[in-house]
């Protein structure tokens, strides 16, 4: 009996030591995400040149380079396809909250919706844009878990009813020491696993018109749940943070760029 | 008169072989010609069939709701009252239906389709099931069984879906496996909902390849929809060429009932998406539209196949009118001395050209009857063997994947008299080169 006593203020006391480590309140994680959200925000103007590329069973792959021009500070955001040469010219732009795409084959702009998949890729609008984690999503706690090498913070992440996402529900695995995000799950109104996504390195530059460094992937691997096979592999191959001019986020500079 | 005729016929008789070179040579256009005009009517017919079948009433009265001007769920909001002023007040009416309709991904075992959904309620799909055949194993199995297996009737029951062979071939799966479909809810937020494979049909040309139908209440819970909603009401007619001006007097009732329409644009919903979209309303507004202009993007199959017959009907045509005016003129002037002694004893011009004349069109009318009776067998004994079309391009352009081909009298009728007319017209010339003769040279003309 006594024994059993000793044992079981034991198992108490680790789980008193243990607790305050693995649960986290919502402030915590909030300010966790925003941080996620203020690394990667840049307050000036943003270009990156991307590599994509779509793996899918028994098709071809697909492989493109596109260019991103960002002005988060206006919700502006362009997103021109210039390799290969069938598809150079291509774009995306968002105006207010519409999103249109360019196809310079038939000179026509559609209207897309925000959740568009990008170039017919499992990658969306949203792997490219400013992360708007703590304004869109409301986190819960699942626990500390150890992925790979490191040791992370997983939480669930549920949509907010007027937020504009294509997943309502998010997993995010953050890496515990540099706060960066490891991995990501996204789920389906449903609940069924649509896609995992690996963030394996992160960089960083200096933003002169935000005074600190802004972050961003340096790849980004998806894995399409539902259809087994799929992947897509984005490359930040070069970020700049240099001022864009002004026309830039215009629907006549995206048809200048395949005349 | 019919001593011309009989003349006319008797110079058939005396030119045999040339006469019944020119007939065959007729009648294999005509029956070329009858063939073509079957197949193009049994191109319609299908048309007609799969249209009125997979995706259209004979009217369909649908709409758009918006919640923000920008947009553009296709759904009928409050559905009941106006499915009871369509079975009250809609003139000939036969019945109504209605479906929901989607479009997402839908995952198979090897691969993934993008196709259109319609959410179905059993009850109602009675001609649905009737009309369409449940397909062979083997149509959408490598080594599978000459036998067709599942049921539609099972699309009662919630977590089914009915697929197309092609489809069905195409992501891999077979009845009892489970496909995965996808969709984007009208507030954006993807959702995914699992079904099994109940049905797989025979495939029904383009249309076919990608409708899919699942029970209603699978796509309401897909598109987090309420139960109150619709996608459209199809309203079938007992007249379907009713369907037109019976839309017209739908619309002015449905005013009358307080109901906002949209302007008529003959083109399917799925086309008007955009314009919808960048209209700056809210709320609902209904969409009436003919079956015709939801496949009105399936009609250039009938004007593809309607110029590529005409092409070649007008080069056998302007064969067959060289070959026709070249033996009338070798006629006539064989039967120069007949057409000299003929004038001397007293024929007019006019007598000789219509003799002429009536010769052609006699053989004409013979070999295009027997032209139109061959066409009409031969299309009639393919139709009955239902062959099957074995490639998938031309099963699309054919919109069945047997290959149908319908003789219509009317225009069988018209076939043989405005090729017998042509006929006609052709022998004009040499006729008229005969009756120019004068009566002395032609008496003196060297046989």
């Amino acid at each position: 009996m006594q024994k059993l006593m000793t044992g079981s203020l034991v198992v108490l006391a680790l789980l008193a030591y243990a607790l305050p480590s693995m649960a986290m309140d919502t402030a915590e994680m909030t300010k966790i995400l925003q941080t996620i959200d203020d690394r990667q925000r840049s307050t000036g103007d943003y270009t990156a040149r991307v590599y994509l590329e779509q793996k899918e069973k028994a098709k071809e792959d697909l492989v493109y380079e596109s260019m991103i021009y960002r002005r988060d500070a206006s919700d502006q955001f362009v997103l021109l396809f210039v390799k290969p040469k069938s598809e150079a010219g291509k774009g995306y732009l968002r105006l207010d909250k519409n999103l249109f795409l360019y196809d310079p084959t038939v000179g026509r702009w559609e209207r897309r919706t925000e959740r568009e998949s990008i170039g017919g890729t499992n990658s969306r609008r949203s792997d490219f844009d400013e992360s708007r984690l703590a304004q869109e999503f409301v986190p819960a706690y699942i626990g500390e878990e150890t992925l790979g090498k490191f040791t992370v913070h997983h939480m669930k992440l549920t949509a907010k009813d007027d937020a504009d996402v294509a997943y309502p529900v998010l997993e995010l695995w953050v890496d515990k020491d540099t706060g960066n995000v490891l991995k990501q799950q996204d789920f389906a109104l449903s609940g069924k696993l649509m896609r995992t996504s690996y963030f394996p390195k992160w960089e960083k530059v200096f933003s002169e018109s935000k005074g600190s460094e802004v972050y961003f992937p340096k790849e980004i691997r998806i894995f399409d749940e539902i259809e087994k096979g799929t992947s897509t592999t984005i490359v930040f191959l070069s970020v700049d943070l240099s001022p864009l001019p002004a026309n830039i986020f215009t629907k006549a500079w995206v048809e200048s760029k395949s005349r | 008169m019919g001593i011309f005729i009989t003349i006319a016929w008797r110079n058939l008789l005396a030119a045999r072989r040339r006469s019944l070179f020119l007939t065959v040579a007729v009648a294999i256009v005509t029956a070329f010609l009858v063939l073509l005009n079957s197949l193009t009517a049994g191109v319609s017919s299908n048309l007609v069939s799969a249209a009125t079948t997979l995706s259209a009433g004979h009217i369909n009265v649908a709409g758009f709701h918006k919640t923000k001007p920008s947009d553009s769920s296709p759904i009928v909001t409050n559905a009941e009252p106006l499915r009871k002023i369509l079975q009250e007040q809609t003139p000939g009416l036969d019945y109504v239906i209605d479906r929901h309709r989607g479009w997402a991904k839908v995952v198979g075992e090897s691969a993934s389709i993008q196709a259109g959904l319609y959410g179905i309620d059993a009850k109602q799909e009675g001609v649905l099931f009737k009309t369409l055949q449940l397909a062979k194993e083997s149509e959408y199995k490598d080594g599978g069984r000459d036998q067709a297996f599942g049921d539609p009737t099972q699309l009662a029951n919630k977590g089914t879906v009915m697929l197309f062979a092609g489809q069905a071939k195409r992501l891999g799966v077979q009845i009892g496996d489970v496909v995965t479909v996808r969709a984007e809810s009208p507030g954006g937020r993807t959702n995914t909902i699992d079904l099994t494979v109940v049905a797989i049909m025979r495939d029904v040309g383009l249309l076919s390849s990608w409708s899919v139908f699942m029970p209603k209440k699978d796509l309401l819970t897909l598109y987090q929809l309420a139960d109150t909603t619709t996608g459209s009401f199809l309203v079938y007619l007992k007249d379907i060429d009713k369907a037109q001006d019976t839309m017209g007097e739908l619309r002015t009732i449905l005013t009358k009932e307080g109901y906002t329409l949209m302007d008529y644009r003959p083109e399917p919903f799925f086309f008007k998406f955009e314009q919808v979209a960048g209209e700056d309303w809210t709320g609902q507004k209904l969409d009436l539209t003919t079956w015709k202009d939801e496949v009105s993007f399936l009609t250039w199959i009938l004007t593809a196949l309607n110029t590529v017959s005409f092409g070649l009907i007008g080069i056998l045509f302007a064969i067959i009118a060289i070959g026709i005016a070249n033996t009338m003129l070798i006629s006539v002037r064989e039967r120069t001395r007949e057409i000299g002694t003929l004038r001397a004893i007293g024929m007019g011009r006019k007598q000789v050209l219509l003799m002429f004349m009536l010769e052609a069109l006699i053989l004409g009318a013979f070999a295009t009857t027997v032209g139109a009776l061959v066409g009409s067998l031969i299309a009639i004994s393919l139709n009955a063997a239902n062959i099957e079309v074995p490639i998938q391009a031309m099963r699309a352009i054919l919109l069945s994947d047997v290959l149908r081909l319908k003789v219509e009298v009317g225009q069988t009728v018209l076939s043989v008299v405005v090729l017998t007319v042509f006929t006609g017209v052709s022998a004009l010339w040499p006729s008229m080169r005969g009756a120019r003769m004068q009566p002395v040279e032609a008496l003196q003309a060297i046989e």
